[in-house]
């Protein structure tokens, strides 16, 4: 937000323009505060980087131990891009997170539109909404787990016996998958609204009271006012919940563990199975990378164009 | 000392071309500034950018080489190569 937007009610809409900088300018600038990152890229290195470079040994090689291994050059890339497992798996994480984002930013604006702006009830309103954010993932599953049983789980148990519905999440792939999105959806939305109503709060007055003078429907206010106000913040927003998803593990670890056969088995499950279970490091670490390449370039291209269309 | 991190000369000539390039980037932008401008990706980059995208694209092409086709990947590399270049001179 500029400062120039809330001037004595006076609405400043474009920033004025920035003079051109020249190559000379470029050059004669004192960058040495640039060696003040050096801390950063040290603990960077020390916690990502070098870990990540040996993922990428592993990946070439069939490693028994440190002195005892063979260069298998790209047969686990081979593998990992081949294998039916692992491509299902890809698409099945892919609809998840689609899915996700589909359901929980609409609905995290609705929620944030429909808060209340001022008064008492602004707090009620914030811990209520707040309240799934701040209990772990694994207790979530624990929750969920329980709460969705067709035998003693207060959800599940209504939807058999009073809506008169079959519901089995540990045996219909159907139901485990709706269990694991509504699951998110009730974890993680609040955070989509806490963020948009933060980035609605931010909007000054005047912009409200011009609407009114103008006699715009609630609609219009929303889509010419609030929406382009929020882009910011809905681009964390999307960012944030679409690297969670894509990577999700530990819930639906504990609701299904993967299942009813691989129905819920997403990318982050069947990796930690190969890396963990099976102690396969070679094909994991081709895996991970491929992993990486794709979180890496969904959210590149995510970020570019929530935060470079708007110019 | 390094034991553990299982090297291998065909990684450690990666990593070393990475830094390489890093150090090029850094000189050169020393040297002359970059300029951001707007290529056929339609976003405005400055070299360093183009480098970036130019790299993953590869990557990305690379990977999906691999799932799609039986072909050499000296091939593979060859286009991705290309990719880079072609992004960093137009993109």
């Amino acid at each position: 937000m500029t400062a120039g937007s809330q001037v004595s009610g006076e609405v400043v809409t474009t920033a004025p323009a920035e003079p051109q900088e020249t190559r000379a300018d470029l050059k004669r600038k004192d960058n040495r505060a640039w060696w003040l990152v050096l801390p950063v890229v040290v603990s960077v290195a020390f916690t990502a980087i070098i870990p990540l470079m040996t993922v990428v040994n592993f990946s070439v090689q069939d490693v028994f131990s440190p002195s005892d291994r063979v260069f298998v050059g790209l047969d686990w890339f081979y593998e990992a891009v081949r294998r039916p497992e692992n491509r299902e798996a890809f698409v099945r994480t892919l609809l998840f997170s689609a899915q996700v984002l589909l359901v929980e930013i609409p609905l995290g604006v609705a929620i944030a539109v429909a808060m209340p702006r001022r008064g008492f009830w602004v707090s009620a309103a914030l811990v209520l909404v707040a309240l799934p954010l701040l209990i772990p993932w694994n207790v979530v599953g624990t929750i969920w787990q329980i709460f969705a049983r067709a035998d003693i789980g207060l959800g599940g148990w209504t939807i058999n016996n009073v809506l008169g519905i079959g519901f089995n999440y540990t045996l219909d792939s159907t139901d485990a998958w709706i269990t694991i999105l509504v699951m998110d959806v009730w974890h993680w939305t609040p955070l989509v609204a806490l963020l948009a109503y933060a980035g609605l709060r931010s909007i000054p007055e005047p912009y409200f009271q011009a609407a009114q003078i103008d006699g715009a429907s609630g609609w219009a206010t929303f889509r010419h006012i609030q929406l382009p106000r929020l882009r910011g913040v809905l681009t964390i927003a999307i960012l944030l919940r679409f690297m969670d998803s894509f990577m999700i593990y530990t819930e639906p670890f504990v609701v299904t563990g993967g299942g009813p056969g691989n129905a819920t088995s997403f990318l982050s499950i069947l990796l930690s199975k190969m890396a963990v279970g099976q102690f396969d490091v070679g094909p994991a670490g081709a895996f991970s990378l491929i992993y990486f390449l794709i979180v890496q370039v969904l959210c590149y291209v995510f970020f570019t164009v929530l935060t470079r269309s708007g110019r | 000392m390094l034991e553990w991190m299982v090297w291998t000369l065909p990684t450690a000539l990666v990593f070393v071309g990475l830094a390489l390039l890093l150090v090029v980037m850094t000189v050169w932008a020393r040297v002359s500034p970059p300029v951001a401008r707007r290529g056929f990706l339609r976003i405005e980059t400055d070299r360093g950018d183009r480098l970036y995208i130019g790299l993953i694209s590869a990557a990305v092409v690379l990977t999906a080489w691999m799932a799609v086709t039986d072909l050499s990947m000296w091939l593979a590399l060859g286009c991705a190569l290309l990719v880079v270049v072609v992004i960093g001179i137009w993109g």
